[in-house]
């Protein structure tokens, strides 16, 4: 799992605010624009505190934001969370340091392809992923969309088929 | 708002628990969680069908933002107080993105002459959309900006004047700035124009290595019930809210607190 620590693992930086070209409506430097985007790149993109602000309290507020993530995040894929049990905290928490949030059901997802890409989805989150990706398709960019043709999707050992709206696991965690 | 006295806000998870609540007047729902089209969620229609008032609550419309606040939002959140028949919309004088990132939660904004224009900017941006008041609510935040020109009091004070606003006051969110800061909570509510206030939230939270954290996942503390009746004794707000958003207790222990703030407020229990 460590891998998963990897922000350069096909994930986008950040944009900084104070370069001037990657910041798509940061504002001129110093603009109160400007400094909300350097704040949270801080908060949510592993960005340097910026400067004047209590540090400690700063990330303190970094903390709990990933901490609350990591609450919604496991309400959207319970199973996801479950699984990992003890460690969901941390491991969501390494996993989303860099990761502006992209919604809760959103954040889960990629997370649950990225564990099963490195064949480290535990089985009982298999049917989850598979029952989302079935029912919906998810470019790992913009909202996911209903799909209308029947699908068959596989997890972790886990098999779903959708017909019709309707969902079926075929075949569920050994 | 008309007196509604004691309410608690609704969630999916506890739909069963505040539609059984015999005496309950008024509830608040997250703004962004209410579709636009189709049904409204199961137990809300019913709600309003028995005359319990619902206010909007947004959470993301980024009144504190630089930018302006995004068009499609602000219609949204017009739609679904109109839809619910509301009394009032609420939103919280904080920023939730900027440039382009969300942030995932509110964040403070410099209590500075520029971030209080931008502000009443984007409060009269979406009052101009809404059919019903706005009331504006300060956030609790772990963290001050360095550039502060204002206090707490006088920047929500010409917030408020400037925008003709109404004022959601938590009283959580006051109990975890002001402990947080070692400053009194009580001389806040002194310096706030208290008969602005549309209705109060309350809420509990917990500390984590000598930081109070207003989580609304843990139960109200004490020190905030003894500041409901403070700020009762000074001016009864018409309605308080019990905001409860996870690791929800049981119905049993959701009615104590809810008991334990109509016994601070003097308004008559729901339970």
């Amino acid at each position: 799992m460590s891998t998963l620590a990897d922000p350069s693992s096909g994930h986008s930086a950040p944009a900084d605010p104070s370069s001037g070209h990657s910041a798509p409506a940061g504002g001129r430097p110093g603009s109160l624009a400007a400094r909300q985007a350097e704040l949270v790149a801080a908060l949510t993109g592993g960005a340097p505190v910026p400067v004047g602000f209590d540090a400690r309290m700063v990330e303190a507020a970094r903390v709990a934001l990933l901490r609350k993530r990591a609450g919604e995040v496991a309400r959207h894929w319970p199973l996801l969370a479950a699984a990992l049990g003890e460690r969901w905290p941390g491991e969501f928490a390494r996993w989303a340091a860099t990761r502006p949030t992209q919604g809760s059901l959103r954040d889960g997802w990629d997370l649950a392809r990225e564990l099963a890409a490195g064949g480290e989805l535990p089985a009982p989150a298999g049917a989850e992923l598979a029952t989302r990706e079935a029912a919906s398709r998810y470019d790992g960019r913009s909202a996911p969309r209903a799909r209308r043709a029947p699908t068959v999707r596989r997890a972790a050992g886990s098999v779903v088929l959708q017909l019709f709206g309707r969902v079926r696991v075929l075949r569920g965690p050994a | 708002m008309t007196a509604h006295g004691v309410g608690i806000g609704w969630r999916p998870e506890i739909a069963g628990f505040v539609a059984g609540l015999p005496g309950l007047r008024f509830t608040e729902v997250v703004a962004e969680s209410v579709p636009a089209h189709g049904e409204l969620p199961a137990g809300l229609a019913e709600l309003r069908e028995r005359g319990t008032a619902v206010v909007p609550h947004g959470v993301k419309l980024s009144l504190g933002g630089a930018e302006p606040v995004e068009p499609a939002r602000v219609a949204h959140l017009a739609t679904v107080a109109e839809r619910l028949g509301a009394p009032l919309a609420s939103e919280h004088i904080a920023f939730v993105r900027a440039g382009g990132v969300e942030a995932g939660h509110l964040l403070p904004v410099p209590r500075s002459r520029e971030a209080v224009d931008a502000v009443v900017a984007n409060v009269k941006r979406t009052q101009a959309e809404l059919g019903v008041p706005l009331a504006l609510e300060p956030i609790a935040a772990l963290f001050d900006w360095p550039d502060d020109e204002l206090d707490e009091a006088a920047f929500l004070t010409e917030i408020l004047e400037r925008t003709g606003a109404l004022l959601l006051l938590d009283v959580a969110n006051v109990y975890a700035n002001a402990r947080n800061r070692g400053a009194d909570p009580v001389a806040l509510l002194d310096a706030l124009p208290l008969e602005r206030v549309a209705y109060v939230h309350v809420a509990g939270g917990a500390e984590h290595d000598g930081i109070y954290h207003d989580t609304h996942a843990d139960a109200v503390p004490q020190p905030v019930l003894d500041l409901v009746a403070a700020l009762c004794a000074r001016h009864r707000p018409p309605a308080l809210l019990l905001e409860r958003d996870g690791a929800y207790p049981s119905a049993d222990a959701l009615r104590a607190e809810l008991d334990a703030i109509a016994a601070a407020s003097g308004y008559p229990a729901v339970t």
